[in-house]
């Protein structure tokens, strides 16, 4: 569903509750009364567990969209071996393969994204603009993090993550 | 970072690996001891077994340097475990199923999460193989200059923080200063020539050149990593940045009161020399 600029994608996750919710609430509306007395504020309530989600993911991908922009204008270009524990904070580039995608059912996808450097993790809190798959080559922008916040080895919070076209010998074969 | 509490766990290892399952599955055996003779005791006394194979099973995952987040709750669900009261067979089946599960990832941290971890990037003295590296390049009895040794630490510091364009400057000045560089004084300059370059190429995220700097064959007495001959341009162009920022790295050593600064980047060291 598109509001504005922003695709918004509800996660499966999300999906599967409501269908679930929406089950119970018939079957025990068609044997109970005084659950039908109540459908007047239970319906509402149902499709929340859909609009919360939705306005949580438009918002977040608002937010993703409005930063992409200052990334590209101050992210360096680097390769996977150069990110280490002194560039947390730091905004960078990295091209690479997809060899893994992990969570993407959440709409928090975690990506391995190798070159022909090295591999890194890549987390993205909110659904990316692209159905990104494995050994699809994409270019990443992001801010390198520790994995657990302050602890834990250097990842990327991802930004944006873009398939791009490259000839093979750039990337990791 | 989280190889700060990956000490030298080679050793402890393998005895606290075996102690996951004999903890967990000894619990459920000393539970089913306890609901075959219809002992009158608590049955939960023997979960405590599970609850120590839990916390074993955590240290061993925190120890890691990839840390898996399933191993290191384990000590909450068996709290959890030991809080609920539940009937005496119930108690002894959960046992047996937690003890099996207690196992699985036991298997899946070790084949999945790294068995032995490389020794910590230790944040006090300089650890393996960096240490060794650092070694060679003092024994190449390269003379230096403290002056020299100190803009090195800057150039490599700077490099690690991604800080390129203050990099390459720092590494311009201290070209000037070694016009007349000879041996392995002539290979440190070619270090700093090799990280200036790629450093203002990174600046302006711009991509490997056709033609770049790298080491002369009389260098290679120096090298962390030989460039092997078939290597292609890419492989090429990124060893010569990889042994230039290590030869930095060692050179700046000498200067005690940058060390500091250069234990908070081993971990960097230590991975460009493919760690």
């Amino acid at each position: 569903m598109r509001i504005g600029n922003v695709d918004v994608k509800v996660s499966i996750i999300a999906i599967a509750v409501f269908v679930f919710f929406a089950i119970i609430l018939l079957v025990s509306s068609v044997y109970s009364p005084e659950i039908r007395l109540q459908l007047i504020w239970l319906i509402p309530v149902l499709f929340m567990l859909l609009v919360i989600p939705m306005a949580l993911n438009y918002m977040s991908r608002k937010e993703y969209a409005d930063m992409e922009p200052q990334y590209e204008a101050v992210a360096k270009t680097v390769r996977v071996k150069l990110i280490n524990e002194s560039m947390i904070g730091k905004p960078v580039r990295i091209e690479g393969v997809v060899e893994r995608v992990n969570f993407r059912f959440l709409n928090r996808p975690q990506y391995i994204v190798a070159d022909r450097s090295g591999s890194i993790s890549v987390k993205m809190f909110t659904s990316p603009n692209e159905d990104v798959k494995v050994n699809d080559i994409v270019e990443v922008l992001g801010q390198v993090i520790h994995r657990y916040l302050v602890t834990g080895d250097p990842c990327v919070n991802c930004i944006s993550i873009k398939k791009i076209k490259k000839p093979a010998k750039d990337s990791k074969s | 970072m989280s190889n700060d509490n990956s000490r030298d766990i080679t050793v402890l290892n393998p005895w606290l690996e075996y102690l996951v399952p004999l903890l967990s599955f000894g619990g459920a055996l000393v539970g089913i001891f306890f609901w075959i003779t219809t002992a009158s005791v608590d049955y939960r006394i023997s979960i405590l077994g599970c609850v120590l194979a839990s916390w074993v099973l955590a240290y061993l995952a925190w120890m890691r340097p990839k840390k898996d987040i399933v191993a290191l709750s384990t000590p909450v669900y068996s709290f959890i475990f030991l809080a609920v009261p539940t009937d005496n067979f119930s108690a002894v089946v959960l046992e047996v199923l937690y003890a099996v599960s207690l196992t699985i990832l036991l298997i899946r941290l070790k084949f999945r999460f790294g068995a032995q971890a490389v020794k910590a990037p230790d944040k006090k003295e300089l650890v393996d193989p960096v240490k060794t590296y650092v070694e060679k390049i003092r024994e190449t009895g390269l003379s230096l200059h403290p002056g020299l040794a100190h803009a090195a630490a800057v150039v490599f510091v700077r490099f690690a923080e991604g800080e390129f364009f203050d990099a390459a400057r720092a590494a311009k000045s201290s070209i000037a200063e070694q016009n007349d560089a000879i041996g392995p004084e002539l290979c440190l300059k070619h270090a700093f020539e090799i990280v200036r370059e790629q450093s203002n190429l990174l600046d302006q995220s711009l991509p490997a050149p056709e033609t770049f700097l790298t080491f002369s064959a009389d260098d290679a007495p120096m090298l962390a990593q030989v460039p092997d001959p078939k290597f292609g341009k890419s492989e090429e162009y990124d060893t010569a940045l990889e042994n230039a920022l290590l030869i930095l790295f060692a050179v700046a050593w000498n200067v005690e009161s940058d060390r500091p600064h250069l234990l908070q980047c081993q971990a960097f060291a230590q991975r460009l020399l493919g760690q």
